[in-house]
């Protein structure tokens, strides 16, 4: 399976740029973006597995416009929110409104990568059991026709016979 | 995660068998350590054989409805395969209004059974299928039945909950947000919709109490856990409550004609019923 997708949103440049550097060295393809207008732009144009935002954003748009933005797009985009100690409250009304997981400032690298390979793992047994379902239906499409076909041929034999020892008994 | 001895297997096998017509061989004995398990973990017993001795002595039989609610296979989704919601409104209710309208004039009736509706996904598909497809509703006197051996099964239909992956599973979004209101994390259906329907457990092994004949019964992916012995109780059952011009719809994969001689197959474009022969 190919490695996530990721976008990063922060408006603090050197926090983007070292998680940048860090993921991509995990071997994650990212994207970064400064500001929410730009995240909600890129989010409509390309699939990401994971999009990884402040909370807090200059602008009109912050973390949770973020979050509705993804999940309108592709409700499998999984978000992880970053905050700072003062809004854990609201990261938790985004915990119920779809967020995958939060994560406080100064964001320890390892941790972030354990929450991402745990992404990783579910998606991949989604698809896995994606791939069993569409192998599924194909053969059930196809013994059905299979099967369909023998019905009607087994009731017009039945009849055929029926109507021969009808003939036989006169 | 304990074992399953043969012979223990086998009296299991047996067992479940004789309380739900559900068959199982010996190459499902992992079927049953997996379903299983945890019953034997919460009764605290340190074999299948216990679990048995405990199913059975228990005059309340609430053990043998755990027993049953685990070994069930609930698998189930909106409009599964498509082809019999197709049918039942580009063939079915046509044909029956076209015949009912000519006998009678005002409202009459049109008596649908689930059988093995499981969680009710199946049921409610012909509940949308039905308010999309007559627009007239209120002329017609419905009767939609789900019925299902499994009562935890009969709890979730009767409320008509589900939660994100089962929405997803069968529904268009468009029809997620006409019959369908956000609730926490879940979906309910909406009263609408939910008046349309009745559930019910029933084992399909035992009679139908129901007062009349059904027109359209759906008895979808059911047989395929039967041996021949039992889908042939099962066909005869279900004629036993078929009007004369009603229509069985089962699953794409089940067959009838070599099992009940009291129905003869029927075909629209890509989709098969059944019907009582004359």
């Amino acid at each position: 399976m190919k490695n996530l997708k990721i976008l990063l949103v922060d408006d603090d440049l050197f926090l983007l740029a070292i998680t940048e550097k860090s993921l991509e060295k995990a071997g994650y393809e990212i994207e970064t973006s400064k500001t929410g207008e730009e995240a909600v732009c890129l989010i409509s144009k390309y699939p990401f597995d994971v999009i990884i935002t402040d909370l807090m954003l200059p602008g009109d748009m912050d973390g949770i416009d973020i979050l509705e933005a993804a999940k309108a797009a592709d409700s499998q985009t999984e978000v992880i929110l970053i905050t700072s100690y003062a809004s854990v409250d609201t990261a938790v009304t985004a915990m119920k409104k779809g967020a995958a997981d939060y994560l406080q400032k100064p964001v320890n690298f390892d941790e972030l990568n354990l929450r991402l390979e745990k992404i990783r793992c579910m998606k991949s047994l989604v698809k896995d059991a994606s791939d069993l379902r569409e192998a599924m239906d194909i053969t059930e499409d196809k013994a059905s026709e299979t099967i369909r076909n023998l019905e009607m041929m087994v009731f017009d034999l039945q009849n055929k016979l029926s109507e021969m020892e009808k003939k036989l008994r006169m | 995660m304990i074992k399953i001895e043969p012979d223990e297997f086998n009296i299991i096998a047996k067992y479940i068998r004789s309380i739900s017509g559900i068959s199982l061989d010996q190459k499902k004995a992992y079927l049953i350590e997996s379903r299983l398990k945890n019953l034997i973990k919460e009764f605290g017993c340190s074999s299948y054989w216990e679990l048995y001795r405990k199913a059975k002595s228990d005059t309340g039989k609430s053990l043998e409805t755990r027993i049953i609610d685990a070994i069930t296979t609930n698998e189930t989704l909106f409009f599964r395969d498509r082809w019999p919601f197709e049918l039942l409104q580009h063939k079915i209710l046509p044909d029956l209004i076209e015949m009912r309208a000519a006998k009678s004039s005002g409202a009459f009736p049109i008596r649908i059974w689930c059988a093995a509706c499981s969680t009710g996904q199946e049921v409610y598909s012909i509940a949308m299928l039905l308010k999309e497809s007559l627009p007239d509703l209120q002329k017609y006197d419905i009767t939609l039945m789900g019925t299902d051996i499994s009562a935890t099964a009969i709890v979730q239909a009767n409320s008509g909950i589900y939660n994100q992956f089962e929405i997803e599973r069968g529904l268009t979004r468009d029809r997620v947000k006409r019959y369908f209101s956000p609730l926490g994390n879940n979906w309910k259906i909406r009263d609408d919709i939910r008046a349309m329907a009745t559930f019910r457990t029933h084992n399909l092994m035992l009679p139908l109490y129901s007062s009349g004949m059904f027109d359209i019964v759906f008895c979808r992916n059911v047989s395929i856990y039967f041996n021949p012995e039992n889908q042939k109780k099962l066909f005869y059952k279900i004629a036993d409550v078929m009007g004369r011009d009603a229509y069985l719809i089962i699953g794409s994969t089940e067959s009838v004609v070599g099992v009940c001689p009291r129905f003869e197959p029927g075909r629209y474009l890509r989709s098969f019923f059944y019907q009582l022969k004359n």
